[in-house]
């Protein structure tokens, strides 16, 4: 019986988006202008991964084309695409690089999207009881999209659809990492665990995966496993952990584990269990 | 959820004489007798878990609960633009997710049990009065979630529409950088369920406050409860009357006024859908020959309510009346607002008039 309503279904297809170019240790950096570019690792099997709600009170976005989608799913389940037009666009600045979209608070991230709802047949308003309160999300600057459909109001649809979209953004905009120079930024620290050598007392308690700020180190994160090709051990080296830990860390979290097996099947390497 | 539900309404609800009715009916709904009582009554959700069911036996009712609404096939649809097999399972879903106390699973007689908030035989009625009745399923379960809110609704008051949520949002930006309208004195004319004042009471600062009136007592009183169950009993007041009639008090002192008064022309009453045509009040829904009686009644008090500066936001039931309602503020109202703007509602159907009195 359909009791449990916290599990959910995340498919995605299998266009990386990569900002190169974008080295935060460069100082010229914020001049340069961010590229992405698609590379295509195998298909990746649907994941399941939880993301905590967030409630959100404002919201900004563009008018809705008339092109809608509908929704012929009849469990309570969603999906979150990578669009294909996304693969190759630029974006304008740093402050829009792949860790600036995550930084970004929910409204300007909400300003970046086009949000489309399913197709208001009629006059809707008054008129209508029909509590299709779906919601999609197309982040403009990447081309990614996220929907939401099972939740019972609009506003959490939105909600769900924008927490959805930054989990996505962290999985598949990535970062170009300076191993030279390399230094894990603070909001990786906070999601490794205490017994990481290089993490000062200062970076508090362990976030976890169901904590919202999770997503932002686990971007970095990948970050640093891409610049290293998925080589765990590499990875662990710069975090000041054992492999063992490493890899129970990026195992506590399905996104994050399917992303980091997928870059390693593209390398002919043997998944993490 | 932990919000009390046992309202002592009387306590903080101050009546007002309903004076000046400028409405002739007051049939509360088309088809359905009038609701037994004005007593909120306690939604699905809310109800203690005291009847259990083997799991087995509910099996059976979901199976049969989802076979009735595959029969119904997409005849909704074609009839009046009703729900589909899909929608109505999904309800079915949102249905046991009400019904069913979580993680309550027990052994009874080697048997999975589960408890219930309502009993099995009434499970079968109201999903029977759902397909069949064509009663929305918002009344059926006693609640609608709108926003982040979970609002009580019943027979009598209007269910919020997702349409409604962007009228929070509206103020929700101008009070952003405007200090004087964040903890000023707001008005939701019409309020139903109280959907709109709620949501404002929670986003205004700790001095803002809010005035929700309803002519319909059944709106006043289930209004009455959400405020409660929220904990805003301070912050927003109930009064009963006809639109602007019980705030007599308060000319020229509004920050803002909000309000999603009846707008579906008279004519298009009988053609609505069985949802809201047969079950949801008239009195919420007909706005007059054009749909236009109660918004142009409550623009035409609102330049004498509002103070200078003073913010306001009206839904409406398309471009046309947006148009409308427009013209009718730059020519009629004698130049007292400025800022006119329609805004779209989210499937980019220009829905809302908003604008600022000088
Ligand atoms: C379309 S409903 C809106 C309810 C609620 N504000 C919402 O958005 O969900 C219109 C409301 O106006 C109320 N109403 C109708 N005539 C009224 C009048 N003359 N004075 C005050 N309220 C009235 C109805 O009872 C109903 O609750």
């Amino acid at each position: 019986m359909a009791l449990a309503q916290s599990g959910w279904k995340l498919s995605y297809s299998n266009s990386w988006v990569r900002v190169v170019g974008v080295s935060r240790r460069s100082s010229g950096a914020a001049a340069k202008p961010a590229i992405f570019q698609a590379s295509c690792p195998p298909p990746s099997p649907a994941i399941a991964v939880k993301i905590r709600r967030k409630c959100l009170s404002n919201w900004r976005w563009t008018q809705q084309p008339p092109q809608l989608l509908e929704d012929k799913k009849s469990d309570a389940s969603f999906f979150i695409r990578c669009s294909k037009y996304g693969s190759s666009i630029g974006a304008a600045s740093n402050t829009n690089s792949g860790k600036g979209y995550l930084a970004s608070t929910d409204q300007e991230l909400m300003s970046q999207c086009q949000m489309d709802t399913f197709k208001a047949s009629g006059p809707g308003g008054q008129h209508r009881n029909k509590r299709e309160s779906a919601v999609r999300l197309k982040h403009l600057p990447t081309g990614l999209a996220a929907q939401a459909v099972e939740d019972r109001s609009q506003h959490m649809n939105r909600a769900s659809a924008l927490a959805r979209l930054r989990a996505l953004i962290a999985l598949k905009v990535r970062n170009t990492v300076d191993l030279d120079a390399y230094s894990p930024p603070q909001e990786l620290l906070q999601i490794l665990p205490q017994k990481s050598t290089i993490r000062g007392s200062d970076c508090g308690p362990q976030i976890g995966p169901n904590n919202p700020k999770f997503i932002l180190g686990m971007q970095a994160l990948l970050d640093l496993i891409f610049a290293v090709e998925g080589s765990v051990s590499e990875a662990a080296k710069f975090l000041g952990l054992s492999t063992g830990a490493l890899s129970r860390l990026i195992l506590s979290n399905d996104s994050l584990r399917l992303a980091v097996n997928e870059l390693r099947f593209s390398k002919g390497m043997k998944p993490l269990k | 959820m932990k919000l009390s539900f046992s309202p002592k309404l009387s306590t903080f609800l101050k009546p007002s004489s309903v004076t000046n009715l400028h409405r002739s009916f007051c049939s509360s709904s088309i088809s359905s007798p009038p609701p037994t009582s004005l007593k909120p009554q306690t939604p699905l959700f809310l109800k203690p878990p005291i009847h259990s069911a083997a799991s087995s036996d509910l099996q059976k009712w979901h199976d049969w609960a989802k076979s009735l609404a595959s029969s119904v096939g997409s005849t909704f649809v074609d009839l009046d633009n009703g729900p589909d097999s899909t929608l109505l399972c999904r309800e079915i879903k949102w249905l046991m997710e009400d019904a069913i106390e979580e993680e309550s699973e027990g052994m009874e007689n080697n048997q999975r049990s589960i408890r219930l908030r309502v009993a099995l035989e009434e499970l079968y009625m109201l999903w029977k009065q759902r397909v069949e009745e064509r009663r929305p399923f918002q009344y059926v379960v006693g609640c609608e979630h709108w926003r982040d809110l979970v609002l009580c609704v019943q027979e009598g008051v209007l269910i919020p529409r997702p349409e409604t949520e962007l009228i929070v949002d509206l103020v929700g930006d101008v009070v952003l950088g405007n200090e004087g309208l964040r903890e000023g004195l707001w008005a939701d004319l019409g309020t139903g369920s109280g959907a709109i004042a709620i949501g404002i009471g929670r986003i205004l600062g700790t001095g803002g406050r809010v005035i929700a009136t309803d002519l319909s007592p059944a709106a006043f009183e289930v209004a009455g409860f959400n405020v409660q169950r929220y904990g805003l009993q301070d912050v927003v007041e109930l009064r009963q009357g006809s639109w602007l009639e019980p705030l007599k008090d308060m000319e020229g002192k509004l920050a803002g006024l909000v309000s999603n008064p009846p707008y579906i022309p008279s004519d298009d009453i009988s053609g609505l859908q069985a949802e809201v045509g047969r079950h949801e009040p008239k009195v919420a829904l007909d706005g007059g020959i054009n749909g236009m009686d109660d918004l142009l009644h409550i623009c035409k008090g609102a330049a004498s309510m509002l103070k200078p500066g003073g913010f306001f936001a009206f839904e409406t039931n398309g471009e046309k009346q947006c148009k409308h309602l427009v013209e009718y503020m730059e020519n009629d109202a004698g130049g007292s607002f400025c800022n006119l703007k329609i805004v779209p509602d989210f499937a980019g159907i220009n829905r809302f008039v908003t604008g600022f009195h000088k």
